[in-house]
């Protein structure tokens, strides 16, 4: 059955001073240090896209960061990410390189995908992170069969897909649930509610207030969490991952956020109001695990702030290796299409006509 | 004994699944029922639900699951029952099996085959004769592949679920039980046929037919009548791969024969034979005596269910002979 979840997290405990008996001091910690370097780490991939230093787009997730990170923090690398367009921070949670994610955004020859995707549409094979398509709800469907092949295999490796409340709307969507569903697979979809599908309100897509209650018509527990609260949505995902490792099956977590800047860096974003935002930045996941931590005597400025200096030169590194690194050789357009090289294909057509 | 297309399908997809314990069938149908046509008849029994997977009826995810299913090692054998119905899946087909290996340089990788049901001439009417052949062989990315014959169906199948790349495989229906190409095939035997090159059913040196899938038979068939009627010798190809296209047996021959007529199923627009047609104009201008000819399905939207529609709409022997006539006269 569909429940809520509103209890116990960053927002609620502010003021509690009790151990929290699940979740290590540690992991608090660094959970808070992760959502802080995420923020960083996009609002510098901002800037530099204002800048015009890499071309195309980006998708930031600026204010969903507890969400990622609560969903993929503590995943090994032998479970598979299926993300979305704007969830190119799930790389850096899961451990890409960020010389790999620069080079992606950059399109360099030393990103991963060699400069085909677009920028934010990164994936990492080594740690098993679907290079997502643009086409919506698209990475559920291929993670959901990654799950299938990971219950025929029999290892407990399990699939975490994410997707925003758009794509709920699409066939596809459904498709994935209901035969995740049906074969009891492995896989935790985590739809991330951030109210807005680029300018269509959440209103417009479905009549439900909770998207966690389209799980009753698949047959497995949907939930919906504070997505803006790290603690809740760690308990939350933790608990749906170790189900689905140990053969409970699927899993759909709601996670109701919001994104502070358009749907990419092209959109101003005017359909929503100057309120609607304000209130949502007041309730800033990183400012609220901040809070909580304080009040465990966990947090202070300086840990922060020397958290935020020694990243901000690892970013500077990766951008500088980034920035140097060659683009791909324009011959390089014509490989990786098959298994086999086509570009003698291309290149070398042979001509019957005498005369010409 | 004589083995039919259907059968060499089936005997393929056994010895595969034997072989190679990675692979599994996913589709509507597979299962208890042994497949719309039977094609998976007895697989159920050998192999257990978990490798013969009767799916939901939802092409979309039969053809996204075994995307994700390859990505993750296995050897996923896809079935769409009938083409028609493919159009849920052609994100997946397109978007994703199609690109997934360009769009990751090459790390993230699904070599899967869809077995797709397609062709007319049975009386299915709109929708359950259609061809669209030219969706996939117009997408780089996919390896697509018809085979025409007994021995290629059996040979062809077992390449493509070898094949590393994402391979859609187009049986046609009206060859299933065709008794015309059935042949002895070697019990048990290993033979992988080529993925890549054209064959060369019939030698002749007047004029060539290029042409695929059951439309084979009515090629072989006009050729042998023009030859009884005019002695013409008519060089028959037959395709086999859709794509990547194999131009150059389709040049050389035109280079020897002159002159060029594309048989297809599909309608004629931006059909498999506009490619072939145009590819000749480039490249082997000099060599044509003739127009190229095609005999192709109207550009209307599929075939119609009543017989008399249905026989204006499919090519024929006839139309292919007249055809050759024209060409061969000019």
């Amino acid at each position: 059955m569909a429940t809520k979840v509103k209890e116990l997290g960053a927002g609620a405990a502010v003021r509690s001073n009790h151990p929290n008996p699940l979740i290590s001091n540690d992991k608090l910690k660094q959970m808070y240090s992760t959502m802080l370097k995420c923020r960083l780490l996009e609002e510098r991939a901002r800037i530099l896209k204002k800048q015009a230093r890499f071309k195309g787009n980006y998708y930031a997730a600026v204010g969903q960061e507890a969400t990622a990170v609560g969903a993929g923090i503590d995943l090994r690398p032998e479970d598979t990410v299926a993300p979305s367009h704007r969830d190119f921070i799930l790389n850096f949670i899961k451990g890409t390189p960020l010389t790999a994610m620069f080079s992606q955004l950059y399109g360099r020859s030393t990103s991963p995908d060699k400069g085909r995707s677009a920028p934010a549409h990164g994936g990492y094979a080594p740690l098993n992170i679907i290079t997502p398509g643009s086409t919506i709800a698209a990475q559920l469907n291929i993670g959901t069969g990654i799950a299938m092949a990971n219950q025929m295999k029999k290892n407990d490796n399990v699939v975490v897909a994410f997707s925003g409340e758009g794509s709920t709307s699409l066939g596809f969507w459904h498709e994935a649930l209901n035969f995740a569903g049906v074969r009891n697979l492995p896989i935790v979809y985590v739809c991330q509610n951030n109210l807005w599908a680029e300018s269509v309100s959440v209103k417009l897509q479905t009549k439900v207030d909770d998207i966690s209650l389209k799980a009753i018509g698949y047959g497995f527990p949907g939930i919906t969490v504070d997505g803006n609260d790290v603690v809740a949505m760690y308990r939350v995902a933790q608990e749906a991952i170790a189900r689905a490792r140990t053969g409970g099956g699927p899993t759909l977590i709601e996670a109701k956020t919001y994104r502070w800047y358009g749907h990419s860096e092209i959109d101003p974003a005017r359909y929503r109001s100057a309120e609607e935002v304000e209130e949502w930045k007041a309730k800033d996941p990183i400012a609220a695990m901040e809070r909580y931590l304080t009040g465990k005597d966990l947090y202070s400025d300086a840990w922060k702030k020397e958290i935020s200096e020694e990243f901000q030169k690892e970013l500077d590194a990766a951008i500088d290796v980034a920035e140097k690194a060659p683009p791909p050789e324009p011959i390089d357009c014509l490989d990786y299409l098959y298994s086999f090289d086509i570009r003698n294909r291309e290149l070398d057509r042979k001509n019957y006509s005498p005369k010409f | 004994m004589p083995v039919s297309y259907l059968d060499a399908i089936n005997a393929a997809l056994r010895e595969e699944m034997q072989r190679d314990p990675n692979v599994f069938i996913l589709g509507e149908d597979v299962g208890v029922m042994g497949g719309a046509f039977g094609v998976t008849k007895g697989l159920l029994e050998e192999f257990g639900a978990d490798r013969v997977i009767d799916s939901p009826l939802a092409e979309g995810i039969i053809v996204s699951a075994s995307i994700g299913a390859a990505m993750a090692g296995l050897r996923p054998v896809a079935e769409i029952q009938f083409v028609d119905f493919i159009t849920p899946a052609m994100d997946a087909i397109t978007q994703q099996a199609a690109k997934l290996r360009y769009r990751s340089a090459g790390t993230q990788t699904c070599p899967l085959t869809v077995r797709v049901c397609y062709g007319g001439g049975t009386g299915g009417g709109l929708y359950h004769s259609q061809t669209n052949t030219t969706w996939f062989a117009h997408e780089p990315g996919l390896v697509v592949v018809a085979p025409a014959t007994a021995s290629d169906a059996k040979g062809m199948l077992k390449a493509s679920i070898r094949q590393d790349d994402p391979v859609i495989y187009f049986e046609h229906k009206k060859l299933y039980r065709l008794p015309a190409v059935k042949e002895e095939l070697p019990e048990g035997d290993d033979h992988l046929a080529d993925l890549f090159h054209c064959a060369i059913r019939r030698p002749g040196k007047d004029a060539t037919i290029v042409t695929y899938g059951y439309m084979l038979q009515l090629a072989l068939q006009a050729a042998e009548k023009v030859a009884e009627e005019s002695g013409a010798s008519v060089e028959v190809i037959d395709l086999r791969v859709l794509n990547p296209l194999d131009h150059d047996t389709i040049l050389e021959s035109v280079s020897r024969t002159g002159r060029l007529c594309i048989v297809q199923e599909d309608h004629r627009t931006l059909g498999i034979g506009s490619e072939i047609a145009a590819t000749v104009a480039e490249r082997a201008f000099d060599c044509l005596d003739a127009p190229i000819v095609r005999v192709a399905a109207p550009d209307v939207p599929a075939i119609p269910a009543a017989e008399s529609l249905e026989q204006f709409y499919m090519p024929n022997v006839s139309k292919v002979v007249d055809a050759l006539h024209r060409i061969l006269q000019y």
